[in-house]
């Protein structure tokens, strides 16, 4: 018996194991909409006590308006009132792992409330999706009257998942459903999506950022002491914790794979073949790319055989280059047949030259990995990084920055980017050098702590 | 109150035509122009910030007497309009009667930024005791095709509002916009007005500046004044003896330092350094691909090296800058550049 419920423990993933109960136990990421920093347990703790309080209005006044509609004729009939999709739902977005769907999970059970979900792992055809959804978000249990019934939190996870044919009809779906639900929705997206453009328009986003190394390291001692594992040395917990780059489920992961393992040499070999999401997937594609392929026809099934988005892919592979490819002329070869495959890309997206498309397959891959004459055997680990966006291109303002050129705009007649490009880098250097200058400028500006920030 | 303003540049703004320091021909034109109380549209042609935009809305201020709030507006062209802007315009759409020909039911939209900005503006009298409103609109470069707009703006609207069009690159303002206006050429000030100005500033200051330091101003700034008055104050905080050093030791704060030394980096050829650094500038001024590669372009041209050299590198900016008009990733384009400056630096 014994040996049974050891047995059936440790089969638990550990990432399911160690969810935590409430939120009080978790690691809350960093979290800010439209550039403001907010407390995401609060948001989302006002989100539903929001939600409830508005959508008890409104469906008093519907009740009202239907018994209007019954007792008059068809001429005179009212339109029943929606509610608006910013009170319904609310949007999460941000790195794989960062505890999006435990904080819903967690939240739910401090408030006493069922979770509903959905996840890219169940196809989201229009039928599908309002199958599930749509008796949850309508019914109100017919035992109502009698006892309060649990509420709901209906949650639709990796909405970025959805994929354009085969999941058609999602978005739409979704936003009906949001404008119909009698409980709040919580959406989860790991990243911004073209496709998903009218859900943006309408609802609030909170965009969170990865947590950082020591919070990760805070839970993970937990579940180390939890689970009394005591073969892994603080080094190796903290390669761990910084190869995950900020993806607390990995790091989970990463740590059943070793602890309850069966190895303690080689453990750097072990993590780095655990399998895991697509991230994962990405890195050891990158890696094999540069590393391994040595013929064009290799590089080209290799990415035709893996389902990351090509779209993606050749940020992957700019941002990384330089760590796989090291001698200058290699370096640009590699970039100048990259830059010719960017270039294709927008052309073909532009134009719908659709049939250019083989071009820029070989060209990335191929063209990219080939420019390496001389592959090294055994060159060690290498780091694979995320690609980073910067918005160039795009002339955009953050809140702090964008209230900061409104009050010089009120004092001195310039435009948004001559402040940003010639007026405030030239402020920022004289308060820089003397707090004098910077308390008188505040002063004269009257500036509030958060624009103050811009300048430092 | 004047004294309070923290920032020169602001402080020592002029408050009417007659404050601007030398530029006597062009002054002794507008007033000319105010006795009249007649203009034509006019297009300000000049290099960037020397103080084109100062000096029209001064005039306009001075026409337009105290009917001057309500009848001005000042338009910058290459800021991009807002969401809300754009919704706006989209709105405005509107559904052409025509039964036959190509526009017959389509739907007939007017530039996003004519129909926000120039429209509402134009379109309305003039208030109070004036012949006409003033409409400054600046980087009209900027506008592109948009500038096509404009043909008719200007002759259908202009008993109503006169334009003063500036721009930096005349050549890149269509022909029949020139010729609906009246040319005015604005040069950067004078030496010896710029000194002039700066010793005064310097005396209200009480700040010790020798003739060498103000001269040496002058050619880095290329006669900007209010760059010059910036970096005086950025001296000034240390000591109030300005020397060449400190002068130039400020210099290098400013982005055209940092291009500068981006190109140094690749010629050293660190890339990662180089790109990290590149990333940076573009994060901290916002530039968008096109002003990058410019100020690139800018700074190579100062730098000190071999005909061949310069030839091979302005090549390797231009092939980038095309391809990045075509391209979906400008930091693609420019890591490029990077890495194919870098590989050069090895011939040199």
């Amino acid at each position: 018996m014994v040996y049974l419920s050891k047995k059936l423990n440790s089969d638990i993933p550990w990432v399911e194991k160690h969810r935590p109960k409430s939120v009080k136990d978790m690691a809350i990421p960093n979290t800010k909409i439209k550039g403001q920093r907010v407390n995401l347990d609060e948001e989302l703790r006002s989100f539903t006590r929001n939600f409830f309080s508005e959508r008890g209005k409104i469906n008093e006044e519907n009740k009202k308006i239907k018994l209007f509609n019954r007792t008059h004729g068809e001429k005179e009939r009212k339109e029943e009132k929606k509610l608006s999709p910013e009170n319904a739902a609310i949007l999460l977005e941000g790195p794989p792992g960062i505890g999006k769907t435990s904080i819903v999970y967690a939240l739910a059970n401090d408030l006493n409330m069922e979770v509903v979900e959905t996840n890219a792992s169940d196809t989201r055809t229009r039928d599908k999706l309002e199958a599930k959804l749509r008796e949850t978000v309508k019914s109100r249990g017919i035992m109502d009257f009698m006892v309060q019934s649990k509420q709901k939190i209906i949650l639709i996870d990796e909405v970025d998942g959805i994929y354009g044919v085969s999941d058609r009809g999602a978005v739409p779906t979704i936003l009906d459903i949001i404008q119909n639900t009698q409980f709040p929705i919580i959406l989860c997206s790991n990243e911004y999506k073209q496709s998903l453009q009218p859900l943006y328009n309408k609802i609030k986003k909170l965009e969170l950022s990865s947590l950082s190394d020591e919070e990760i390291l805070r839970i993970v001692k937990k579940i180390l002491a939890k689970e009394k594992i005591t073969s892994l040395s603080v080094n190796d917990v903290n390669l761990i914790i910084e190869k995950n780059n900020g993806d607390l489920r990995g790091v989970i992961n990463d740590l059943q794979g070793i602890g309850q393992g069966i190895l303690d040499e080689n453990t750097k070999d072990l993590i780095f073949k655990l399998h895991r999401d697509n991230t994962e997937e990405i890195f050891s594609l990158i890696r094999d790319l540069f590393q391994k392929v040595t013929t064009l026809g290799e590089a080209r099934d290799l990415t035709n055989k893996s389902d990351v988005d090509y779209n993606f892919l050749y940020k992957w592979v700019n941002e990384n280059l330089p760590t796989f490819i090291r001698l200058n002329k290699e370096l640009a070869n590699a970039y100048d047949n990259l830059a010719v495959a960017d270039e294709i890309f927008g052309r073909i997206r532009k134009n719908q030259y659709w049939s250019l498309l083989p071009y820029f397959y070989d060209l990335f891959a191929g063209g990219v990995t080939l420019s390496r004459k001389e592959k090294v055997v055994n060159e060690g680990f290498r780091r694979v990084v995320f690609p980073r966006y910067i918005t160039s291109g795009i002339f955009s303002l953050s809140a702090s920055e964008r209230s900061l050129v409104d009050k010089i705009k009120q004092q001195y007649e310039i435009s948004d980017i001559e402040a940003i490009q010639d007026f405030i880098p030239f402020i920022r250097i004289l308060c820089q050098r003397s707090r004098k200058e910077l308390k008188n400028i505040a002063q004269w500006l009257e500036l509030d702590a958060n624009e103050k920030k811009v300048l430092k | 109150m004047v004294d309070d303003i923290p920032i020169w540049r602001i402080k020592y703004l002029p408050k009417n035509l007659g404050e601007i320091n030398g530029r006597e021909k062009i002054k002794e034109r507008l007033k000319f122009i105010i006795e009249q109380n007649n203009f034509p549209h006019l297009l300000f042609v000049g290099p960037d910030a020397i103080g084109k935009t100062l000096i029209a809305s001064l005039f306009s201020k001075e026409f337009l007497g105290h009917h001057f709030k309500p009848n001005f507006k000042l338009v910058y062209a290459n800021v991009p309009l807002s969401s809300e802007e754009r919704v706006e315009a989209r709105s405005d759409a509107y559904i052409s009667t025509n039964r036959i020909g190509s526009l017959a039911g389509k739907t007939i939209t007017t530039p996003a930024f004519i129909q926000v900005k120039i429209k509402p503006f134009v379109q309305l009298k003039a208030l109070g005791d004036v012949p006409y409103k003033i409409l400054v609109v600046k980087n009209f470069e900027a506008l592109g095709s948009n500038q096509q707009g404009f043909r008719r703006l200007m002759e259908i609207y202009g008993s109503n509002c006169r334009m003063i069009l500036i721009t930096t690159k005349i050549s890149n303002v269509i022909d029949p916009i020139i010729s609906r206006c009246q040319l005015l050429l604005i040069p950067p000030i004078n030496y010896d007005s710029f000194k002039e100005l700066i010793l005064k500033i310097s005396k209200r200051e009480n700040l010790e500046m020798e003739d060498a330091v103000i001269e040496l101003l002058y050619r880095i700034t290329e006669g900007r004044v209010a760059q010059s008055i910036d970096l005086i104050q950025l001296c000034s905080i240390s000591n109030k003896v300005i020397d060449i050093n400190a002068i130039y030791q400020g210099f290098i704060m400013s982005q055209n330092e940092l291009v500068r030394s981006l190109l140094l980096l690749c010629l050293r050829s660190e890339f990662s350094k180089a790109r990290e650094l590149s990333r940076r500038i573009q994060s901290n001024y916002k530039y968008n691909s096109q002003e990058f590669f410019t100020f690139l372009l800018k700074e190579l041209l100062k730098l000190p090296i071999s005909k061949f050299a310069r030839n091979r590198l302005i090549n390797l900016i231009a092939e980038a800058d095309f391809r990045a008009i075509d391209g979906q990733d400008t930091d693609i384009q420019v890591s490029s550049l990077l890495s194919k400056i870098c590989y050069f630096s090895e011939f040199l």
